[in-house]
């Protein structure tokens, strides 16, 4: 394994710290220690770096990767793991709103709660919630997983596309479009491997909800008897 | 301790900051210009009280002066600060003068203040007063809001604007954001969450 290099955020702008990052080559370990509550650390990184983050996490974090493995020891604030392309990112804490929001790839796994909005617009990319999401999870999202392990809240999966979301426990509401629709072997496979990648063992992948979308807001249908 | 909290923020709010201490009586100190310097020109850091509560400003619906800065003090011992954007507040603006109240400022958070006063003048409790704001007003909000003997906070149903709050045995703390709590005397043992809907405490 390659040298652990450390950075204290403490002593460190966050530019300083991201221009560290970056400046890293494949294969790299970092743990940047004393985050606290700090936006957009570890941001825009393209290489196979394993970062652990050592505490609680402001806004942003490891926003637009592409590659890195990225490990918070805490929780985030909003927007953990915005426009991600690739990579992993997990936090052992919970995350505020609209976590992995506009993702295209990679996996955001969270070990505790997601706040609302969780996949907000995602286009790709896999999230595996441990514990509950709030209202509006998957909320106009395109494409990609969204794995719930506990509860969902109000609205889940408000207008959404072509997303597929599986709920291991209750559903406060379903959003606009949104439906439950039958589990399939391929759907329990599915789920049973983004279980193993995110190490959660409290999930029954053949009894999780299917949640995908109805596609009746496709087309505009008010007033077809006229044309 | 909100000098701490209002610097970390400074910059979500460069515009004015205010700050109301429960001590020995309500004082309320705001004015225009970013924070660190309200707290440094005020002294602010060498206040004293049981409770405070402190506000940052980026205007977004009217004017910048002293005048619509928060906390707005609607009534004797009430404090209101607000993150966010009514939608109706003209409306209820006008409803509420013609029931006799009367305004300093034309400022949207103002209204809220001015509301929910007239809902504590009328018999209702904080919790009470919120819940009826939030059926009345329309819009974006976090809010916060202090009498002598409690503090509540509130958010819109779809929570479009941040709020954590960090719990110890000794003390009650509220944020827009984490990192304006980090400061805090035992942050690490806090217990930390955000809230929905309207929260409240007594002291």
């Amino acid at each position: 394994m390659d040298p652990l290099v450390q950075l204290d955020a403490s002593r460190l702008t966050t530019r300083e710290i991201n221009t560290r990052l970056r400046g890293l080559p494949d294969g790299a370990n970092v743990v940047i220690t004393e985050p606290r509550g700090r936006h957009n650390l570890a941001v825009g990184l393209t290489r196979q770096l394993a970062i652990t983050i050592d505490g609680n996490v402001g806004y942003y974090v490891g926003g637009l990767g592409d590659g890195p493995v990225i490990t918070v020891h805490g929780f985030t604030g909003w927007g953990v793991g915005e426009n991600l392309m690739s990579g992993v990112i997990r936090v052992k804490g919970s995350v505020s709103q609209s976590a992995a929001a506009s993702a295209h790839g990679g996996l955001v796994i969270v070990e505790g709660d997601a706040s609302l909005r969780a996949g907000i617009s995602l286009k790709g990319a896999s999230i595996a919630i441990a514990g509950d999401a709030g209202p509006l999870t998957g909320f106009m999202s395109q494409a990609g997983v969204i794995l719930i392990g506990g509860n969902a809240g109000e609205a889940l999966g408000d207008s959404l596309y072509e997303t597929t979301i599986y709920v291991a426990g209750d559903i406060a509401s379903l959003g606009a479009d949104a439906r439950i629709t039958e589990l399939t072997e391929d759907d329990v496979t599915a789920v049973k491997q983004l279980c193993d990648q995110a190490g959660f063992d409290h999930i029954s992948p053949q009894d999780v909800t299917k949640v995908t979308s109805a596609r009746e807001l496709y087309h505009f249908t008010a007033h077809a008897s006229a044309y | 301790m909100l000098t701490g909290m209002l610097t970390a923020l400074d910059e979500r709010g460069p515009d004015s900051a205010g700050v109301a201490i429960y001590g020995r009586g309500l004082t309320v100190t705001k004015d225009v210009g970013h924070a660190v310097d309200v707290c440094r020109k005020f002294g602010i850091a060498e206040a004293h009280g049981y409770q405070g509560i402190g506000h940052t400003r980026m205007a977004t619906e009217s004017a910048v002066t002293t005048k619509h800065c928060h906390p707005f003090v609607p009534a004797d011992g009430v404090c209101v600060v607000h993150n966010g954007s009514f939608s109706n507040h003209a409306t209820i603006r006008r409803e509420l003068r013609r029931q006799g109240v009367e305004f300093d400022s034309d400022n949207d958070s103002e209204v809220a203040a001015r509301y929910l006063a007239l809902r504590l003048d009328d018999g209702d409790d904080l919790r009470q007063a919120l819940l009826a704001m939030a059926k009345t007003m329309d819009g974006f909000y976090t809010l916060l809001v202090t009498t002598p003997g409690e503090f509540a906070v509130a958010r819109d149903p779809i929570a479009c604007k941040p709020a954590v709050i960090a719990q110890t045995p000794g003390y009650v703390a509220m944020a827009s954001e984490y990192r304006a709590l980090t400061g805090l005397p035992g942050i690490e043992a806090a217990t930390v969450f955000e809230p929905m809907g309207v929260h409240t405490w007594t002291r």
